[in-house]
């Protein structure tokens, strides 16, 4: 389209370098802040005449807090602040959180996965964010927290009751995103991660899609699909899911559960593709997660 | 005995470029980072129509805004109008064409007060009936877009050679093709900007990127209402332009009004998203062709029809046809041609020249098709090349000769170095295979012109050198350096003739004012014009060096070299004198004082096309052939392409590293044509304005490149050289969609080759083959 003329962007007024999380929630709770992490999302979104943002700039990238990987016998926890870089870096996650660590591999550039955090990822809310599909197959929990007037007081809201519209999130003003969590998936998870792109790099998934589910005795358990850009949200599978679900991998299941996946999803046309081509892919990297899931 | 120097060869060695440890260090100084004194910054407000109305345009509140010095619209501007056939007002008053229209600008202290200004710019319209496509534009009774022009024909090109009835009673099989080549866009990564100075005495001095400074002068100036003469471009280093700025558009009169108005300097730069809407795209084409062979496959007539897409007004795309032209009637020998095209006016983004400038999309089409041919005749893509093939020293059906070319030895060596016809028919039997993963390896060739394009009365260079006491070489030169490299290659040119270090030679460009006049930088044209003229200049400096030395010793001049700096002896490299010693002795001379200086203007033996397209109208000629293999995956559609092998005939090599270079780019760009870029109109309105959505190729994409160089050693060229830099763009598009087909058996006659496309070809084919 031609360039904006109507709205004036909101020009940010006042900074506030935060060093802590309770620093950070403070400055929320007067009502008109905006977080930044990587910036990545944020710097180019700026200047777009349709979004808005609140003069209080908060920038939570050197909020040593936010910066750890915890990794739990139970439970894995990421601070808001960790990079696609620090994913990938993580010696354990690789084992623990394949698909997760290969959305951090196919994420952008080198440049900008130093830069791109995962909190920003979720907080942006976009439909084909790709860190959030391999999470909706972790279950993974998002931890929010915000200043109550007394104290720091947080909440978990699971992954995929997170996220409500393109850009949009159950993420109040108030509330800043302080770490992701999931529960420990135990050795050998089976678990993929696909995005469309014929580069390398730099690529807005047209489709990605994440599989993750154990084989005991020949029968698939803990299904999850997830799907990034085939809705206004990222979205689990649940009908093909269930499909699947107990069952042992046949050539009929494996038909059956990709018309269930194409029934199910109902992706648009926009310039990136069509929606022939987006559910085209779906079934692509579905057909290839349960032939890889059958081989293991 | 005296120190002795051996000879030593510059020309076809590997030189880093003189722009490079600049450019790297990011210390280069680009038009976008300059600030003169005062400097005011400047925005233009666009339309959101594609055509209607101007009924009011309200800039009132826009003028009231503190920061803001002025804001213009078109009754602020003289009457001239830019363009290759002058209907493009800078700044549009009545009427709007395309989205990209101009309707007023402001300059502020700020751009940020600029980019408020422009928002509270009010605009009422009537809105007309738009026209999106050439049928539609071409209707009777379809909406006029230019009242002049009341068919919607911007421009039209005719050529017929021999007899089509003739040709086609000569005809075993007759091969009809449709091909629609798409909008693609320069992608500069310096985007596009602009300062303008005014003196008292009302003299413009423009800092511009523009690649044709000299001839711009005489396009500018009557938007401004000035005297050409009253005009000074100054070019510093240019950001990319591929051939977008070839023209003057509005923006560069806009700023200069502006400057005019405000009595100080203003810079107009675009943001990325204007970059994409409103500078020139690639001239999209629908080609229709019959063509026909004998049952030999021995070619023996072509005619070939198309329409362009003119968009809103008329810019070098409408000319890009007497390029098209010369492929369509030339490239193999066929008897019997007809060619013709139609640039259609509507309501769409208007096309500029592009690196390749009419032959990219040319050569998609005919290469497509030369292989499709191939098929019927039972012949394999080489074979069918090679006996059709152009040959050395023949006239092509519009007068030209075709000198030293060697398009044989580009298909066999790129044949032979890629295995070329064992992969082929191997991996044309795996189409049914049931494979995921597919390869495939294509061909594709191309002929381009090599020496000039005489499309100016003149298609000269001149070059002005003198030499300092200490032998240094200053040589300002006409030729445009936009980031080509002709400046390293005139430098070693130079260097060669006046035996001095690379390091001691400057190359002066590009300031109207200082060099001498040039046509500009297109058609693959600097090294073989500017290099000849600098080569010329040179040698009038050596003569008239070794003139003095022959009068210091009592060895003659033509026994005596330059070498190292150093007046030697040819034969055995005894030094005689250091010639920086000599030019001061020169100089020193009292009476007899002179300095070295040389000015030469060099002219190809070349001339313009006449009224019916026949003409001799570049000085040499070129071939490459391109062999790409590649893997499809044919569930996703995607293409990775494994290997290219590239073979061009550049006459000599000067600077290798500048050859790959140029070849690399080139194939980059033409990767991006045939597979990924694709600048999407939909009535009238770019969709994808962002480097998120228009995808060049980055560098993990890129394959390797394994290339070859023919030297045919051009009689006319510089040290036997060809102009080398668009064919690499120009031929590698086909050759990938030739091994799509050989990978598949699916063909996509309309590019990009994206995998969207590539999938749903394929997904169709196999439900075709599983229904039969
Ligand atoms: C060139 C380029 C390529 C890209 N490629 C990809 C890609 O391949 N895949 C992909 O998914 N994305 C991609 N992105 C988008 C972006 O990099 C990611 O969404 C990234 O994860 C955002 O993180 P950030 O730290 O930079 O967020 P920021 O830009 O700092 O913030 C993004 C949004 O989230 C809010 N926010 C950030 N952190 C928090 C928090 N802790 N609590 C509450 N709100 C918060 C901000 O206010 C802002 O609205 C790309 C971006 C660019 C510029």
């Amino acid at each position: 389209m031609a360039l904006p003329q109507n709205q004036i962007p909101t020009a940010f007024e006042a900074f506030v370098n935060a060093t802590s999380i309770d620093e950070a929630c403070k400055a929320l709770a007067i009502g008109d802040g905006t977080v930044v992490a990587g910036g990545t999302d944020l710097w180019v979104q700026k200047d777009e005449a349709h979004k808005t943002f609140g003069p209080r700039l908060i920038n939570i990238s050197n909020i040593e807090e936010l910066a750890r990987i915890e990794i739990g016998r139970d439970r894995i926890r990421l601070g808001a602040r960790v990079t696609m870089s620090d994913i990938l870096d993580n010696g354990d996650l690789g084992d623990i959180a394949p698909a997760l660590c290969e959305a951090a591999n196919k994420f952008a550039s080198p440049q900008i996965r130093n830069a791109a955090t995962i909190g920003g990822n979720v907080a942006n809310a976009s439909p084909a964010a790709d860190a959030v599909v391999p999470l909706l197959c972790l279950d993974a929990k998002i931890e929010l927290s915000k200043w109550d007037g007394k104290k720091i007081s947080t909440r978990d809201v699971p992954a995929d009751a997170f996220f409500s519209a393109p850009g949009q999130s159950v993420l109040a003003v108030d509330e800043l995103i302080t770490a992701i969590s999931f529960e420990h998936p135990g050795t050998n998870p089976i678990a993929r991660f696909f995005k469309s792109g014929p580069r390398p790099a730099l690529e807005i998934a047209i489709v990605s899609l994440g599989f993750s589910a154990r084989l005991a005795g020949g029968k698939l358990t803990n299904v999850r699909i997830a799907l990034g850009a085939v809705g206004p949200t990222p979205v689990r599978a649940r009908k093909t899911e269930k499909l699947l679900e107990g069952q042992r991998l046949t050539d009929d299941l494996k038909a059956a559960a990709l018309d269930t996946l194409a029934d199910e999803i109902s992706p648009i046309d926009d310039v990136r593709g069509s929606a022939w081509y987006r559910q085209h892919l779906a079934r692509t990297y579905l057909q290839e997660a349960l032939h890889d899931a059958a081989q293991s | 005995m005296n120190k002795t120097i051996d000879r030593e060869d510059i020309i076809g060695a590997r030189v880093a470029k003189l722009d490079a440890p600049e450019k790297v260090t990011g210390r280069t100084r680009y038009i976008n980072d300059m600030v003169l004194p005062r400097m005011l910054r400047a925005k233009i407000f666009r339309t959101d129509r594609v055509h209607a109305k101007i009924l009011k345009i309200d800039t009132s509140k826009a003028e009231a805004l503190p920061g803001v010095v002025a804001v213009i619209t078109g009754v602020d501007a003289p009457d001239g109008k830019i363009g290759v056939i002058k209907d493009n007002p800078p700044l549009k008053k009545d009427k709007v064409r395309c989205i990209r229209d101009e309707l007023a600008a402001v300059a502020a202290e700020t751009e940020e007060i600029c980019d408020a200004a422009l928002r509270l710019i009010e605009v009422e319209y009537e809105d007309l009936p738009p026209v999106f496509t050439c049928e539609d534009a071409l209707k009777p009774g379809a909406p006029v877009i230019e009242v002049d022009r009341p068919d919607n024909i911007a421009m039209a090109q005719d050529f017929s050679a021999g007899d089509i009835a003739e040709g086609e009673k000569a005809s075993d099989h007759i091969v009809e093709g449709k091909y629609n080549v798409h909008y693609v866009t320069h992608c500069n990564m310096g985007v596009s900007c602009c300062l303008a100075d005014i003196s008292v005495d009302g003299k413009v001095t423009l800092y511009s990127q523009s690649q044709y400074p000299y001839i711009m002068k005489m396009d500018l100036a009557p938007a401004l209402g000035i005297h050409p003469g009253d005009l000074r471009i100054i070019q510093p280093p240019v950001g990319g332009a591929f051939g977008s700025k070839l023209d003057v558009y509005p923006y560069e009169p806009i700023c200069v009004l502006l400057a005019r108005k405000t009595g100080r300097p203003v810079k107009l730069e675009f943001s990325r998203e204007e970059e994409f809407i409103a500078s020139p795209t690639r001239q999209p084409v629908e080609f229709r062709i019959r063509a026909g062979m004998t049952s030999d496959g021995i070619f023996t007539f072509r005619d070939i029809s198309t329409l362009l897409n003119n968009g809103g007004y008329t810019s070098w795309g409408a000319t890009t046809p007497y390029v098209t032209m010369r492929t369509c009637s030339s490239h193999y020998v066929v008897p019997h041609i007809r060619y013709s095209a139609r640039a259609v006016y509507t309501n769409n983004p208007y096309a500029g020249s592009f690196r390749g400038y009419g032959n990219v999309q040319a050569t998609w089409m005919l290469e497509t098709h030369v292989d499709k041919m191939a098929e019927v005749a039972g012949l394999d893509p080489l074979e069918i090349r090679l006996r059709n093939a152009n040959q050395p020293h023949s006239m092509t059906p519009q007068g030209s000769n075709l000198g030293c070319i060697d398009l044989v030895g580009c298909i066999k060596i790129s044949a032979e170095k890629s295995d070329f016809l064992k992969k082929w028919n191997a991996y044309s039997a795996q189409w049914d295979n049931g494979e995921r993963y597919k390869r495939g390896i294509g061909i594709a060739t191309s002929l381009h012109n090599a020496g000039g394009a005489k499309i100016h009365k003149s298609d000269g260079c001149g070059t002005i050198l003198t030499m300092d006491d200490y032998a240094r070489v200053t040589v300002m030169t006409g030729a445009s350096d936009i980031g080509q490299g002709s400046d390293t290659v005139i430098a070693q040119i130079v260097a060669q003739e006046l035996g001095v270090p690379l390091r001691d030679i400057t190359v002066i460009n590009n300031d109207t004012a200082l060099g001498p006049w040039d046509v500009g930088v297109h058609a693959s044209r600097t090294t073989y014009i500017a290099g000849n003229s600098a080569k010329r200049a040179a040698l009038d400096a050596r003569n008239q060096i070794l003139a003095a030395a022959e009068k210091q010793s009592n060895v003659t001049a033509d026994q005596l070299d330059l070498r190292g700096g150093h007046v030697v002896q040819a034969d055995n490299g005894e030094v005689v004198i250091e010639t920086g010693r000599l030019l001061r002795q020169m100089h020193f001379a009292g009476e007899d004082a002179k300095l070295v200086m040389a000015t030469d203007y060099y002219e190809p033996p070349t001339e313009p096309e006449d009224e019916n397209h026949m003409g001799d109208m570049s000085a040499a000629y070129s071939h490459a052939a391109h062999v790409a293999e590649i893997i499809v995956d044919t569930h996703t559609g995607e293409i990775e392409i494994e290997k290219i092998w590239s073979v061009q005939d550049v006459g000599k090599i000067i600077n290798l590293n500048g050859l790959e270079g140029q070849i690399e780019g080139g194939i980059a760009m033409g990767i991006g044509y045939g597979l990924h870029e694709d600048l999407k109109i939909e009535k009238g309105i770019v969709q994808n304005p962002a480097f998120r959505d228009y995808h060049v190729v980055t560098a993990p994409e890129m394959p390797p490149i394994d290339m070859a160089f023919i030297e045919t050693d051009d009689h006319e060229g510089p040290a036997g050289a060809k102009g080398i830099a668009e064919l690499p763009t120009i031929v590698i598009a086909p050759a990938l969609g030739n091994a799509l087909y050989n990978a598949t058996g699916v063909r996509i006659d309309h590019p990009p080759l994206n995998p969207e496309k590539v999938a749903r070809a394929i997904w169709e084919r196999s439900n075709k083959n599983d229904a039969e």
